[in-house]
């Protein structure tokens, strides 16, 4: 079966504006993808979640837009939208029934060129008070709530910037100052820190009309500073452990490893070795913990790709009822262990990559899906054509890479082990 | 000409093009010899294929004394089948690249698989399988069992899922089906066994009265001709029963507060609302639209009066769930503890003033240009066009239902907008149910005229089961 490749073209505004495009006529459709390279990671000490909070910013509105009208404006076309932050990059997107395009290309550059105008006191504290109830939703009033937060403390050290989480801290989001915003955006809010995809239902010349008019006024920043020498030694150095009591029914362990960084092979073929260990009901994690010994009510492992040093690869069991913490740790290491060890057998690995290959497939055959992997990896990388050779580096993994990868990362001196433990709890008293 | 300021951007806002004509793609139908239904959505250029069997039977259908049972025999339909066993099925499927999946909800049973095009015979193959010969061996439900009771747990201690729960037990009578989650409650699910499956399967699964759904670029594939020899000789089954028409009834006469008790809770879990609607009714584009307007869109009256004025919460949202019978309607948010009682109040105001007057032309045009305006983009993936359908198969709505949706939209007017939100909504009847700390917001509920208020103090000791009246499952 071929994956269809992606035709598209790459082109630069003349104020540093990467734009992308890619026509697909097969749907009425089109999606529009920005990322800027601006992420946690830019975050300094004191004012984390800050890249977070100024997304939420960014829709209260522009020179010629008002609070909440960006996205008024988008739903009222027909169109979805959203934007998410990361740690290593910010992105904003619409998809839009495609004689609505104009629109989206105008909204994104009226906040890119123009957002200070609309930047107030009152916006800001109305999104700082939004972002706090987000991170007491997501985070703060969840059983197990605080795991990533604590897998991010552990796998990197205290002065690297993927240290603390996205969403920040209520002290420091406290602490975001209106002046904050103005010199975050000048800094990173610039063309030049920008890519543009554009993919669907269009006309790739007049994309690239409506993308000069719209955009092309907007001055480049020269001075956006670099972020310095993010690398890390590839092992942490030591095994780091933390218990938590928390209101949960269920003890649950969570592992973290730090692996190669995105954009290496070897981190391919952690994507297959997650998959082989815990990608649905035939992996080695499912079978062994909640289906043939019963130990755990679920399992999970997966690779976060993250350019700035280091990845990380993450998992969880959650113990059943009356089982031992430390049997369901043991066994999770077990096999974490012996993936690196003997070789994956020639059917783990076929079917690992007929599920790798649909899933691309999948995901693949959706237009806002294109649009953001063409601006991920021209940001990333400077390399959007990785959107068609991707699929080709997973299904060149061998066994032996397999092995060999798992043993070098999977190991006892680079994981963070960290358990929640049901808090002891008395009986509420009654009326 | 354009009109730029200070060197920078267009003032101008850009007009829409002409759009280009969107119509949901027409199916065809077509009988097995044994009755089975088949519906063939041809979708070029869309090679991962989506395919369906629909069972107009759920956990609606099921005795009380029998709930979780419709939700579990689902789930244990690919544990086992007389030629696979759970593991030797699962990896038949990942060859393929396949993924095989079965499941059931309060309205209807589902197994599907998704599958690039050149592989779907052998994918039919193993669905066929899966559906026709599973044998539920009983380790397999054993487990499967204990997996519905562990996560009974779970949903206990998530504050979203107890709200979801709670407001469920509050607002429906009892012996009404939707009182309970769909799963089954430990007192029924404990009981649960290979047989109680086996019963559970032979009561609701007639050949001659399934549908299959099969939707993607299905170029030189004859879905008939695949299906006739994998399904088309299953007998149709007499044992089965007709799925009657639900049955419930409302728990709430007046308006009334009940907190669950968490101790400490940063946020509080609102659901504000009472019985809703099914999805037969008159007028469904009516309520559609009104609901949309009240918590559907982002500037949404809830929405922009909860989080993007007064910041009490990251959303804020309305909407009827429209099942077979009377679901749920309920206003949800999750607001910061100190905000609870104006949250509240504030989301009661918004729904009364649903009910006093029209809505403005300007949001009756925002909401129908959403509806009608994303229509298309809701059908990008064969998925969702084979959803639809199998939502037309499972309400019995006609074939054009689909077809029908943007004209009905369209037709709205801000005077029927009014007449649905007057008909359904009872801002002054609803049951006001809450996750959060009592502790801290029970006497300021009580001030605020709202009604009684009554405080559930749950057990959160581990391993509690919950509720007092459910027994506490020690593993």
């Amino acid at each position: 079966m071929s994956i269809p490749c992606v035709t598209f073209t790459d082109e630069r505004l003349a104020n540093g504006l990467r734009v992308i495009v890619a026509e697909d006529h097969l749907a009425p459709v089109v999606a529009v993808n920005i990322w800027y390279a601006v992420g946690s990671k830019h975050e300094v000490a004191g004012k984390t979640g800050f890249a977070h909070l100024f997304e939420h910013v960014m829709f209260q509105g522009s020179a010629h837009v008002g609070k909440g009208e960006h996205i008024a404006l988008v739903q009222a076309a027909g169109g979805t939208m959203n934007g998410t932050t990361w740690l290593d990059r910010t992105n904003y997107f619409e998809t839009m029934p495609s004689h609505q395009l104009e629109l989206a290309l105008w909204l994104e550059a009226d906040r890119m060129g123009t957002l200070l105008d609309a930047l107030s006191q009152e916006n800001l504290d109305n999104q700082r008070a939004v972002v706090k109830n987000e991170k007491r939703w997501s985070y703060d009033n969840r059983p197990y709530g605080t795991w990533n937060e604590k897998l991010q403390a552990a796998v990197y050290p205290d002065e690297h910037p993927y240290h603390h989480p996205t969403i920040g801290s209520m002290a420091d989001l406290d602490a975001a100052a209106l002046e904050d915003a103005r010199r975050f955006f000048r800094t990173y809010y610039a063309p030049n820190n920008a890519v543009l995809a554009v993919v669907g239902d269009c006309d790739e010349a007049q994309v690239r009309a409506w993308a000069d008019r719209y955009f092309g006024g907007i001055p480049a920043n020269p001075d956006i500073p670099p972020l310095g020498d993010l690398s890390l030694p590839p092992i942490i150095g030591a095994e780091v452990r933390e218990v938590v009591q928390d209101r949960v029914p269920l003890p649950r362990v969570y592992v973290a490893y730090r692996a190669p960084a995105f954009g290496e092979p070897r981190l391919d073929v952690l994507e297959l070795a997650g998959q082989i260990l815990a990608g649905g009901k035939g992996s080695r994690l499912h079978r062994r913990l909640v289906r043939d010994e019963r130990i755990a009510q679920d399992v999970a492992l997966y690779t976060m790709g993250f350019v700035g040093g280091a990845s990380m690869t993450a998992g969880w069991a959650t113990v059943r009822p009356g089982v031992e913490v430390e049997r369901v740790e043991a066994t999770l290491h077990e096999e974490l262990d012996r993936i690196g060890r003997e070789p994956v057998s020639d059917d783990e690995l076929a079917r690992a990559k007929a599920l790798i290959e649909t899933e691309e497939l999948g995901a693949l055959q959706r237009v806002d899906e294109r649009a953001d992997r063409l601006a991920m990896f021209a940001t990333l990388f400077d390399d959007p054509d990785l959107v068609n050779r991707m699929l080709g580096r997973y299904l060149a993994v061998s066994a032996a890479d397999i092995r060999d990868v798992c043993a070098a990362v999977l190991r006892p001196d680079n994981r963070a082990v960290l358990t929640y433990l049901p808090a002891e709890a008395a009986p509420e008293e009654a009326g | 000409m354009s009109e730029v300021e200070r060197g920078s951007v267009v003032a101008e806002r850009p007009v829409p093009g002409v759009p280009r004509p969107y119509h949901f793609p027409p199916f065809t139908r077509a009988r097995l010899s044994n009755g089975l239904t088949c519906l063939i959505v041809d979708l070029p250029g869309r090679p991962l294929v989506s395919a369906s069997l629909a069972i107009r039977r759920g956990a609606v259908d099921e005795a009380p004394e029998r709930g979780g049972a419709t939700v579990l025999m689902a789930r244990a339909l690919s544990e086992g089948t007389e030629h696979y066993d759970a593991v030797a099925l699962v990896e038949a499927s990942e060859r393929l690249g396949a993924s095989l999946h079965a499941e059931a909800g309060w309205d209807a049973t589902t197994a599907g698989v998704d599958v690039p095009a050149e592989r779907l015979g052998p994918a039919l193959e193993l669905l066929a399988e899966l559906v026709r010969r599973p044998t539920f061996p009983e380790a397999e439900v054993e487990r499967l069992r204990d997996e519905r009771l562990n996560d009974i747990l779970q949903a206990r201690a998530d504050p979203r899922r107890r709200a979801e729960e709670a407001f469920a037990e509050t607002i429906y009578a009892a012996g009404s089906p939707y009182r309970r989650p769909a799963g089954g409650l430990p007192e029924t699910v404990e009981t649960l066994d290979r047989e109680a499956l086996r019963a559970a399967y032979a009561r609701g699964i007639d050949p001659a009265s399934l549908t299959l759904i099969v939707g993607g670029d299905l170029a030189g594939i004859d879905v008939v001709g695949l299906a006739e020899p994998l399904l088309g000789d299953w007998a149709p089954a007499p044992t089965a029963a007709p799925a009657d028409p639900p049955s419930v009834a409302s728990a709430v006469d007046e308006r009334f507060v009940r907190i669950v008790h968490r101790p400490g809770a940063v946020q509080t879990e609102v659901r504000i609302g009472h019985l809703g609607l099914s999805r037969r009714i008159p007028d469904y584009h009516a309520v559609i639209v009104m609901s949309t307007i009240l918590g559907g869109l982002f500037n949404s009256r809830l929405n922009s009066k909860l989080r993007e004025e007064k910041g009490y919460t990251y959303g804020a949202s309305a909407s009827f769930d429209m099942r077979r019978g009377a679901g749920p309607f309920a206003a949800r948010a999750a607001v910061n503890t100190d905000a609870t009682v104006p949250a509240i109040l504030d989301t009661i105001a918004e729904l009364e003033r649903l009910l006093e007057s029209p809505v403005t032309e300007a949001e009756l045009k925002a909401a129908r240009d959403f509806l009608v305006g994303v229509f298309p983009l809701r059908f990008e993936t064969p998925g969702p066009v084979v959803g639809s359908l199998i939502g037309l198969v499972v309400h019995e709505l006609p074939d054009d239902e689909l077809q029908r949706y943007r004209p009905e939209i369209e037709g709205v007017a801000a005077a029927d907008v009014l007449a649905a939100a007057r008909a359904h909504l009872r801002p002054d009847r609803s049951a006001v149910v809450l996750v959060g700390d009592a502790d801290a917001i029970a006497g300021p509920l009580e001030a605020a005229g709202l009604g009684p208020v009554v405080v559930d103090r749950e057990t959160t000791a581990p391993g509690d089961a919950g509720p007092a009246e459910a027994a506490a499952n020690e593993g």
